[in-house]
């Protein structure tokens, strides 16, 4: 390793990480955010037994978890278009993972609020809230304080997982070091500084979740 | 003031309520004993409309109700009207005392949090535990658990309320502290129906006894003559055995 590439890795370093904050971070957060709700959703219709949407929403779980999200998002990126219907790399790749979070978070979220005892809910009846209320302030928050450690590891991996957005053209953190790597040819270490870049932004939310957890135990 | 009209309940084959009727006057306790099985927590989940009964009315004050449906406007009257106290509590886990007790006034009937953490702060108070109005259930030991519960069915100052055995899933020890509070709300006048085992309870509190048994009101009357002259032969061997050593026929896990 020489003082060029010493240098250059610092030079990189601030790019990469930007690419980091302004791209592959409000990705992950859009696409936790949208997938939440609609892991939420999913479940509560299976719970709530709503009738045809439970079952269609199965059908959806069953499409997601069984198809690879890079052929997911080469469907919605490059597929869709030739039925006229375009959408940018970002809007793509957040489509393609809030599809995937509300997939794979449905299961846990239902297996949370089925965690708080249906008591809660008749005692909620009788406070004369519907199912909707009781579910908003009482079950949920407590589902969500259950499924906050795997929910929080669901986040986790969905900050590495961005870097498959680079298929579809999103300059992600991936993508920068490959940019810039293609000038320089010093693929290895900027692919190590690209990892690393994904080291400490996942540390940093491993350090948040663990604060948050205990902040939670706190409260109850 | 209060009255059960024929209500009815099934499930599958299994005919659990057979056209139960049964009238409460206002401040009334009412005690209903039967052994387990015999459709006593039926009967109060669909008087309480937490099952829908397959027909049957109940009639509160100037209020008549169907309790195969109830719905929309009626229904939160009918829930204002109406406290229940479970076996188990069923406490919000993520409320405070004070939040559970207030929750259904803010949420349900819309009243200002002030106005709801006023009554909330007296309802506490009343069953003893103004200094727990911060504690969260788990932080909370079962008897005032059950005493929370009790203030929370309280809050929108019902005509009548419901105990489901309120004392059989607490420690001995802490039973007392929770029929106490019972009986001081007794004292007051609240109309209450409680389905429990604790005979002392219904002999000393309770007004009125019931006496049920697979799905029917076998008898009934006042506590004092239905402890001391029973009428029918079952209802006698049921009073002998419970007051003498005969747990096995009083363990009631049957739940929902
Ligand atoms: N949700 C239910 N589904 C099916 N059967 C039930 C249900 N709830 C109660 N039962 C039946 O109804 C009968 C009466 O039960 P219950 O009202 O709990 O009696 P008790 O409270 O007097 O012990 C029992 O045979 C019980 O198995
Ligand atoms: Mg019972």
């Amino acid at each position: 390793m020489n003082e060029r590439i010493i240098n250059e890795l610092i030079e990189s370093f601030g790019k990469l990480l930007m690419a980091g904050l302004k791209v592959s971070l409000p990705l992950t957060i859009a696409s936790f955010s949208a997938g939440l709700i609609i892991a939420f959703l999913v479940a509560l219709a299976q719970i709530a037994k709503v009738p045809v949407l439970r079952h269609l929403v199965r059908v959806y779980v069953w499409i997601i978890r069984c198809t690879p999200m890079i052929v997911q998002l080469f469907i919605v990126y490059f597929g869709l278009p030739s039925i006229g219907i375009k959408f940018n790399s970002f809007v793509s790749a957040w489509l393609v993972m809030s599809l995937s979070v509300g997939a794979y978070c449905s299961e846990t979220v239902r297996a949370a609020i089925q965690s708080v005892p249906v008591g809660q809910l008749e005692a909620c009846y009788c406070d004369g809230l519907t199912f909707w209320q009781g579910m908003m302030h009482v079950i949920v928050p407590q589902a969500l304080r259950t499924a906050f450690p795997p929910l929080s590891n669901s986040i986790i991996g969905l900050v590495k997982d961005t870097s498959l957005a680079y298929s579809v053209a999103l300059v992600e953190i991936l993508a920068t070091a490959q940019r810039i790597a293609a000038r320089t040819y010093d693929y290895f270490w900027l692919y190590l500084e690209a990892g690393l870049i994904y080291l400490i932004i996942c540390s940093v939310l491993t350090v948040i979740q663990s604060r948050a957890e205990a902040a939670l135990e706190r409260r109850r | 003031m209060l009255e059960l009209k024929n209500v009815h309940k099934q499930f599958g084959d299994n005919v659990v309520l057979k056209d139960v009727s049964l009238k409460v006057e206002k401040g009334d306790v009412v005690a209903i004993l039967g052994p387990s099985g015999s459709g006593k927590t039926t009967l109060l989940r669909c008087a309480g409309y937490l099952n829908r009964a397959d027909s049957g009315r109940l009639v509160i004050g100037d209020k008549e109700f169907d309790l195969k449906k109830i719905a929309g406007k009626d229904l939160l009257d009918y829930r204002s009207r109406v406290g229940f106290v479970f076996q188990s509590f069923n406490l919000y886990g993520n409320k405070t005392a004070l939040g559970n007790v207030t929750l259904g006034l803010t949420v349900a009937q819309k009243m200002k949090k002030d106005e709801a953490e006023e009554i909330g702060r007296k309802l506490l108070e009343r069953v003893g535990l103004s200094d727990r109005v911060d504690y969260y259930p788990s932080k909370l030991s079962g008897g005032q658990q059950q005493r929370v519960a009790i203030a929370r069915a309280l809050a929108t100052n019902p005509e009548v309320v419901f105990f489901d055995e309120p004392t059989s899933a607490l420690d001995p020890e802490l039973t007392g502290e929770v029929l106490n509070v019972i009986k001081s709300l007794a004292d007051d006048g609240v109309t209450m129906i409680v389905v429990t085992h604790e005979m002392e309870f219904a002999r000393k509190v309770a007004t009125r006894v019931v006496f049920m048994e697979n799905g029917e009101i076998v008898e009934e009357n006042n506590s004092k003559d239905f402890f001391e002259h029973p009428q029918k032969e079952r209802t006698k061997e049921f009073i002998y055995k419970s007051s003498t050593w005969a747990s096995d026929t009083q363990i009631d896990g049957s739940g929902i």
